[in-house]
């Protein structure tokens, strides 16, 4: 009893922390229009009332006005106000953990302006420290917490699979020269990495590798801190999602780098980018920087040189909901697909208005959520379909898995490309 | 003064009170301290919040949903009107002239508009869903204060009733979800503040086409 008050304390914590006006306006402003319902990949899917993103939001801001509102304390069936019990947070789970994928497409088309994704990763957290995240993505958090990245994958393994692929990078350059240079101080650049890439896609290191390769770069990757993901801003556990962080910010200012590069992985850039800071509440002394937008920046200055015929089939490009509707990059990546590719094509919709791959807020990591994650993922198929591609590129690691699954499940016949992969093979050296 | 006038006013004192202790809330807590380096403009992004990102063109649930969206606008722009109606009554003023004619036209429409909302969430499976009690109390407090403001300017003995019906909607007002009418201006401003700071916003058309290059 005493163990489950406290639980209830913690999570109650989160909703009545006072740490500034964002929570109480977002969760004083929903007016249950349901608007929101068609801009709901988990509502067009299924039809199902219960994912309309209005509901996730009532069910964080019932238990609010519970505990925090004179109506909700004095008249709780006026509002359906609920205690933070067992069936609620089951629901909770199900609803914020297992049917949203916090793209944030709501967000942008909600009638009033509620931040309802803001809101859901508030219920995360309060999920998060009552102990109630799923045990597969607190697994991965753990993993990253534990061993440094999220696969856990040994530094014997790691600094192996490095060596393999500077040899790859020495054939295919031809220069015996060019390297993957490892824990090198004083470098302008810190690469990190997806743990995906060393485990299941090796060879997009290596596409990485011969970009800097050819743009002269000074750069290294670090073999202690590489992880650019940050489970933890999934499983919205703050302590937890701010180790990771200052791990980060850590090797950065060991390894004296004087910018911070993250590979294409969509929750990655942002967590690192914009939610790292305030994590462990600290404005970076360094520039943090995503590959997409550094590969732009080579090709713009000149740095490199690719082959705009270089792709010579349709291609069409996937937009990282954290990329584009979190982090404000757009144009980037249209421009370094213009510079390879003879013949691109949006989808339709994209950019902000882009559906989110069905991957994203976790799903990849909560195997126990797979069925609806495919059935959700319909979306994207036939967008892809429609656009009449045969390359779908997607500057996020997390994309690429769940776009491959789609690709499979759904019979595209398409390939999918980092955008690293697209501009190795059409570098011009 | 009559009874009801002055009941009128009681409600009016009582939910400014309450709309004053939210703001000052809201002013005391103040904006989340930001420590990530900024890559847009905030201010450009909370105009673009209260302005073009509005516009149906660029938000699905009002391009999608067009007639509840106009009936919405309609919906709020009676409850101004009425609102205005009520403090001349307050101030003791007489409306009078043709106009008013015009008026209560509008706020009959504008009631209508409300019950067809209220209709729409009384059928619709997934507004019934998501609808609280709170939801149809605030629908027909606001739906009624507008159509007792026009009966009211067609026949003015009906002033008791628009005046109690305005009282009953203040009084509820800071309690249930009408306190909206604080809370949207402060979400869109932190959505605004949010997507300005990361250049996400302002997005407008011009803007896409250009980027795209």
């Amino acid at each position: 009893m005493k163990e489950a008050n406290e639980k209830i304390r913690k999570g109650l914590e989160v909703l009545g922390s006072g740490e500034d006006s964002k929570l109480l306006s977002h969760l004083n402003a929903c007016v249950r229009c349901g608007l929101c319902a068609k801009s709901c990949i988990y509502y067009l899917s299924m039809k199902d009332e219960k994912l309309i993103p209005a509901s996730k939001v009532d069910i964080v801001a019932s238990v609010y006005r519970r505990y925090f509102t004179f109506t909700g304390r004095q008249l709780p069936g006026l509002v359906k106000a609920r205690d933070l019990d067992d069936k609620t947070v089951t629901e909770m789970v199900d609803l914020l953990f297992g049917s949203c994928t916090v793209c944030g497409r709501c967000v942008k088309h909600c009638s009033i302006g509620v931040d309802i994704e803001y809101v859901v990763r508030k219920g995360r957290e309060m999920l998060s420290v009552m102990g109630y995240v799923p045990s597969t993505l607190q697994s991965t958090v753990r993993s990253a917490l534990d061993t440094g990245n999220n696969m856990a994958i040994s530094h014997g393994d790691f600094v192996d699979t490095l060596e393999w692929m500077e040899e790859e990078l020495q054939d295919e350059v031809d220069d015996p020269e060019a390297r993957i240079p490892m824990d090198e101080k004083g470098k302008k650049v810190m690469y990190t990495l997806n743990p995906r890439e060393p485990k299941f896609f090796p060879i997009s290191i290596s596409a990485m590798a011969k970009v800097f390769y050819a743009a002269g770069e000074s750069w290294t990757l670090s073999t202690r801190m590489y992880d650019v993901t940050n489970y933890a801003y999934f499983s919205c556990h703050p302590d937890e999602a701010a180790v990771i962080s200052r791990r980060m910010y850590d090797e950065v200012n060991t390894l004296e780098a004087g910018m911070l590069v993250l590979a294409e992985c969509g929750h990655g850039v942002r967590s690192n980018r914009w939610e790292s800071p305030n994590y462990i509440k600290k404005q970076f002394g360094f520039e943090v920087l995503s590959s997409v937008e550094l590969m732009a920046k080579y090709i713009r200055e000149g740095r490199i040189r690719t082959d705009r015929g270089a792709l010579k089939e349709k291609v069409t490009l996937h937009d990282p909901c954290n990329l584009v509707r979190g982090g404000g990059i757009f144009k980037d990546q249209r421009y370094i697909l213009k510079q390879c590719a003879e013949d691109f094509v949006e989808m339709t919709p994209y950019g902000t208005d882009n559906f989110c791959c069905g991957g994203g807020g976790g799903q990849l990591a909560m195997s126990e959520y797979n069925e609806r994650r495919m059935r959700i993922a319909e979306i994207k198929a036939e967008q892809i379909r429609k656009s009449g591609a045969k390359v779908v590129a997607a500057p996020c690691h997390n994309c690429i898995d769940q776009l491959s699954q789609i690709n499979f499940t759904y019979k595209l016949n398409v390939k999918v490309k980092t955008l690293a992969e697209i501009v190795a093979d059409s570098l011009i050296i | 003064m009559a009874w009801y006038n002055w009941f009128g006013i009681f409600s009016l004192a009582i939910c400014l009170a309450v709309c004053l202790y939210h703001v000052i809330r809201l002013i005391k807590l103040g904006m989340p301290v930001e420590y990530s380096g900024r890559s847009g403009s905030p201010v450009s992004g909370i105009v673009y919040s209260f302005t073009s990102a509005m516009n149906p063109s660029v938000k699905e649930s009002a391009s999608l949903n067009l007639p509840v969206y106009i009936a919405g606008i309609v919906y709020h722009l009676g409850t101004f009107i009425a609102g205005i109606l009520f403090m001349t009554v307050i101030a003791g003023l007489s409306p009078s002239g043709y106009h008013l004619l015009f008026f209560a036209f509008f706020l009959f429409i504008s009631a209508l508009s409300g019950t067809g909302i209220l209709i729409k969430r009384l059928t619709d499976k997934k507004l019934l869903y998501i609808s609280l009690p709170d939801d149809y109390i605030s629908n027909v407090l606001v739906t009624f204060f507008q159509a007792s403001g026009g009966v009211f300017l067609l026949l003015p003995g009906s002033e008791p009733v628009f005046m109690i019906s305005a009282g009953l909607m203040m009084l509820y007002l800071p309690v249930g979800k009408l306190r909206h009418a604080i809370y949207f201006f402060a979400a869109r401003f932190h959505l605004g503040f949010f997507y300005g700071w990361r250049n996400v916003w302002p997005l407008h058309k011009q803007k896409v086409d250009e980027r795209s290059k």
